[in-house]
């Protein structure tokens, strides 16, 4: 199977063409607003109080957004409240991005005439950069180029039986043409951890998937809480989830049957192809911007619902540069919200599909989405600001 | 026509309504070559689950073929199993601090 992408210098390949202009602020907002086909954030993570390794992730993710395939070239200004700290240089952030060969332009309002001099030369260079990517034409390529990240949230039970399961039968698909596939959710995955570690690849990613899951669990039992007031989520509760044992068991078919690769941190790219599991949280303001970071050029929400009332206009959560698709398997969900839904599996419970035939549509989908198809959510210019994930206090 | 109810793995003693499912309704639970027939005691709302068994307090909860929790209190078969039955153990900060204290 194949796809039609833009192929980029360091071999990567986009599934989309963006121009992004990095960090969140003023300028960035300006150049985004007036100029078609670039990105920007809208985050409040600057990195001003952060501790080193907080920094340090935020910088993952800005360095990350701009190496994402999915982006043709990047303009980086200096006027953040974190630009100060050595994490979070702009010379160091627009280097990190340049050493994969795309074309990395710096705006100073120091050097530029202030903030208005700073937005002026910005439209000009953006203008410039997004004609040129304009430029380039797709090609096509083989599906070992398809990044995916996945979180599955407003879980319900039709999560576990048919929505998780059919993004398992598309991630095996991908995982077997050579392709990367991202999944999370640390917390949720507490009460399943014995069944993900026996799929490590080896006895080292085992124990690091059993740790992983052991430090959220200390935590959580520091907190002295009961977790079920927690997590289950009163949505998931709703929608007839009992425990989190039963979430976290559900949860995990999303990663389909292949040997797990590895366990990488918030917005860390992979070493090599194959299924990763990421050491995130599930807050869908902040994964999906870390599956980006780490260079997803696509990423999946799958989505239950059955908790949630009236939710039928279903808008964009961060994925910056990713194309962001919704799946469900719940009928009421999709019956509510069709024309935001990119993949309907609640087939599979009504019996009109089988696993294996719902999955197969399901990849038909993600390669023409790849190809250019826009996701539904990508006809909205709404989307949610970026949380994101840092672990340590602010000080 | 009876409602219909999943079970994930043929270890399991609960399964999930797929429809929205009356008290005093027949069940049946498709399990590959047979079916179990039951009656429901009350009703399950679409995406609950059902104990396939009789489930005497502090015995394991079954899905997925593992654990999702313990009964805390005897479950006959054909009731809903949720939250005021059924009882996570994982992660639990309260008992945590219950066991420090």
């Amino acid at each position: 199977m194949s796809f039609l992408g833009y192929v980029r210098r360091d071999g990567s390949v986009g599934t989309r063409n963006h121009v992004l202009v990095i960090p969140q602020g003023i300028i960035a907002k300006a150049v985004c607003d007036f100029v078609a086909g670039t990105k920007g954030l809208l985050t409040t993570d600057h990195g001003s109080g952060r501790t080193a390794h907080d920094r340090e992730q935020i910088a993952r993710v800005l360095i990350g957004l701009g190496r994402n395939p999915n982006v043709a070239a990047v303009i980086v200004h200096a006027a953040s409240p974190g630009a100060g700290y050595p994490e979070l240089k702009p010379e160091r952030i627009a280097d990190e991005i340049a050493s994969s060969g795309k074309r990395v332009e710096m705006l100073d309002p120091t050097k530029d005439g202030g903030t208005y001099g700073a937005i002026m030369k910005g439209i000009k260079l953006a203008r410039e950069l997004v004609y040129e990517a304009s430029k380039q034409r797709r090609v096509e390529v083989g599906d070992e180029h398809l990044c995916i990240g996945v979180k599955c949230g407003y879980s319900d039970t039709t999560s576990g039986i048919a929505g998780n399961p059919a993004v398992g039968y598309l991630y095996d698909k991908i995982v077997a043409a050579g392709g990367t596939a991202l999944f999370g959710e640390t917390t949720e995955v507490i009460g399943a951890e014995q069944a993900l570690a026996r799929r490590a690849a080896t006895p080292e990613i085992a124990q690091a998937i059993l740790d992983a899951v052991a430090a959220t669990e200390e935590r959580a039992k520091a907190s002295g809480q009961d977790i079920r007031t927690i997590n289950p989520v009163p949505s998931n509760i709703k929608g007839g989830i009992s425990s989190l044992e039963e979430k976290s068991l559900g949860a995990i078919h999303k990663a389909g049957t292949a040997l797990i690769q590895g366990v990488l941190q918030y917005a860390e790219h992979p070493p090599c192809k194959g299924l990763f599991f990421v050491n995130n949280w599930m807050g869908h303001l902040s994964i999906f911007a870390g599956y980006a970071a780490a260079g997803a050029n696509m990423v999946l929400f799958q989505l239950g619902g059955g908790g949630v009332a009236g939710r039928t206009l279903l808008e964009g959560s961060p994925s910056i540069v990713a194309p962001f698709l919704w799946a469900t398997a719940n009928p009421r969900t999709y019956a509510a919200a069709q024309d935001s839904v990119d993949f309907y599996s609640g087939t599979v419970i009504e019996g009109k599909e089988t696993p294996e035939e719902a999955g197969e549509r399901f990849y038909r989908i993600v390669t023409d989405i790849a190809s250019g198809t826009l996701s539904r959510s990508e006809t909205l210019y709404y989307t949610e600001p970026v949380d994101m994930y840092l672990e340590e206090p602010r000080f | 026509m009876p409602k219909r109810a999943l079970i994930m793995h043929p270890y399991d003693n609960v399964a999930t309504a797929v429809e929205e499912i009356q008290a005093g309704e027949d069940v049946a639970v498709p399990t590959g070559a047979t079916t179990i027939s039951l009656q429901a005691l009350e009703a399950i709302p679409f995406g609950f689950k059902i104990a396939i068994q009789a489930i005497p307090s502090g015995q394991i909860i079954r899905k997925y073929g593992e654990t999702i929790g313990t009964a805390n209190t005897e479950i006959r078969k054909g009731a809903l199993v949720h939250i005021h039955n059924l009882e996570g153990t994982r992660a639990r900060g309260d008992l945590a601090k219950r066991g420090a204290a």
